[in-house]
């Protein structure tokens, strides 16, 4: 009965995936996603992993090239690749290797924004995902996210496994436009099979954003372990940190049919207890290799929403509408 | 204009550091020297900076090195959200020998986060008032925990008055401080200070202030908008030295580094 309720549920998940991929219905589409185009950009990534008391930090740096080719009407197929430069953490990773290929349909169904993904997504996973994000007022906005994916890896060699792992999120978004100031909550299964809830607080400044939060699990919380009450559970599962996302420059683009250009942001994140029952905690996976906490989910020129109502990061020269 | 400006801030500097010496703002908050204040850095600020740590301003424990106390380092990220909130993350290096190759060196670290907030601005009458807290987690109130470092913890209230006259500004601060550890519980205490921000120079300010143990004399100073500079003498001998770099994320110009 089990083994039948999951089914269900994985056939009912692809299936919303595929329709929102299949339909192309008279979404109202303006600035970039009018016209056919293709991105060429590379982010990177700096990784300072404070695990040994000996030693200052082991150091990891990779380059992360990558596509985006919008085709017009909010569809996207984005790929990016992992070129490591320095890496101090493990030899058991290949210098260069594919880390992410998505297809992705973005469209409005009445009240609610839907984001469907097929593909390979970052954190080794692949299979599919739906997004969904409801604003109820200037304020106020609802979320949620399911996906159906396994494991697909070719950084040490190809790993892959069945695609039946289960993850959904849902939450509630605040936003605060005198302060630009978000706050979120979200509760949900995650990719290791933990679930948990993540409550955050970020603020939006110029061409950057600020965060904190704090997470809790129930595996690093021991939840239902022998001689754990409920209140220790809390303390142990919990964690948390800040989180900072840089837009990239120059700040004022060309957009071509073909265009070269950095990635949109830099983020990191600090985590403050670094064990990996915490790191691995509350994990999900993007669907874009540029998503960010800033820009969320969904294009800029689609929802109107939250940091998308600021001005916007990057201007491009002979448009009126602007990313 | 400009070249004559850029070059009396450049002097002024250059002849008030040298003569002062010293700072705080060593976790990347604002403050005077060592001793909290209720002076806040502006909304959107943003600080990366190191800072060289004699051994004077270290606990007694914690920081010794085959029985020896030693100078070390610091390097933080700060943040000023708001106006009435400021957060920043330290991490102090301390002395050791490695493990595999036996180099000795700062291997190993000591990290904190600090909250500062200020609950009432300076009105004309009353002083602004600020509480904030280092390193302060649940295992801070355990007296029982004593395999938890809690080097720099401690929590504070503060009060900080300003006046002018003539275009220069006098700041008068007081603070209480407690340690949860005896560690460096020789600057619990009620502490304050004085700093003065001449109106030749409002970049930069001497303070002189009583840290629970010591005298402390020094000055700072914000130079480009974004380069700030401290440094510091604990008893007029043992010199702390400061670089910040800071940016507004809203995108706004400040002559002074905290308000």
């Amino acid at each position: 009965m089990k083994h039948n309720y999951s089914i269900f549920r994985r056939n009912c998940l692809m299936g919303i995936v595929l329709a929102v991929l299949l339909m192309s219905g008279p979404q109202r589409s303006w600035g970039q996603s009018e016209k056919a185009s293709i991105d060429f950009f590379s982010g990177f990534e700096v990784g300072l992993y404070d695990f040994y008391f000996y030693q200052k930090y082991n150091v990891v740096f990779n380059l992360t090239p990558g596509f985006k080719w919008n085709m017009g009407n909010h569809w996207q197929l984005a790929g990016q690749a992992r070129l490591t430069v320095i890496n101090q953490l493990s030899n058991d990773v290949r210098r260069f290797y594919p880390s992410m290929l998505v297809l992705s349909k973005e469209l409005k169904a009445g009240p609610v924004y839907l984001k469907g993904s097929v593909g390979a997504f970052s954190n080794s996973r692949y299979g599919f995902d739906l997004k969904a994000f409801l604003p109820v007022t200037p304020w106020l906005a609802f979320e949620a996210q399911a996906g159906l994916t396994g494991l697909l890896t070719m950084a040490g060699g190809w790993g892959m496994s069945p695609m039946g792992r289960f993850t959904g999120t849902v939450g509630g978004d605040i936003y605060l436009s005198r302060w630009n100031t978000q706050l979120r909550g979200v509760v949900g299964k995650y990719v290791y099979t933990d679930w948990g809830f993540q409550a955050e607080a970020m603020r939006h400044f110029n061409h950057a954003t600020v965060g904190l939060y704090a997470k809790w699990n129930n595996i690093a919380g021991q939840l239902g372990q022998e001689g754990v009450s409920l209140t220790q559970s809390l303390a142990k599962g919990m964690d948390g940190g800040f989180k900072v996302t840089i837009m990239l420059p120059p700040y004022k683009r060309t957009h071509r049919t073909v265009n070269f250009r950095p990635a949109s942001h830099y983020s990191l994140t600090y985590l403050v207890r670094g064990m990996a029952q915490y790191r691995d905690a509350n994990q999900l996976y993007y669907t874009d290799p540029e998503e960010n906490m800033r820009d969320g989910w969904f294009s800029r020129d689609l929802l109107k929403w939250g940091s998308h109502t600021m001005e916007p990061d990057f201007i491009y020269k002979g448009k009126e509408e602007t990313e | 204009m400009k070249r004559i400006k850029i070059s009396y801030i450049l002097l002024a500097a250059m002849v008030l550091l040298p003569s002062l010496g010293h700072a705080q703002q060593y976790n990347g908050t604002s403050g005077f020297l060592h001793i909290p204040s209720a002076e806040m850095s502006h909304e959107g600020d943003a600080r990366m900076g190191v800072h060289y740590l004699n051994k004077a301003l270290l606990p007694d424990t914690g920081f010794l090195f085959q029985g020896e106390k030693y100078n070390t380092y610091d390097f933080y990220l700060g943040i000023t959200p708001f106006e009435w909130i400021e957060l920043s993350f330290t991490s102090t290096r301390r002395k050791d020998t490695r493990a595999v190759t036996g180099e000795v060196g700062f291997w190993r670290k000591d990290r904190y986060a600090s909250i500062k907030i200020r609950p009432l601005r300076e009105g004309r009458y009353h002083p602004a008032v600020a509480i904030g807290f280092n390193d302060v987690g649940t295992t801070a109130f355990n007296k029982e925990r004593t395999d938890v470092q809690l080097y720099f913890t401690n929590i504070y209230v503060a009060a900080t008055k300003h006046f002018g006259f003539g275009g220069n500004e006098l700041a008068v601060n007081l603070a209480y401080r407690h340690y949860f550890r005896n560690y460096n519980n020789k600057w619990s205490g009620l502490v304050g200070g004085l700093s003065f921000r001449p109106a030749f120079f409002p970049q930069g300010r001497a303070i002189v202030e009583y840290m629970g143990n010591e005298f402390l004399i020094g000055a700072d100073a914000l130079l480009w908008q974004h380069v700030r500079i401290q440094a510091s003498l604990i008893d007029f001998k043992y010199l702390n030295l400061g670089l910040c770099l800071q940016l507004n994320m809203l995108g706004k110009k400040y002559v002074v580094a905290e308000r």
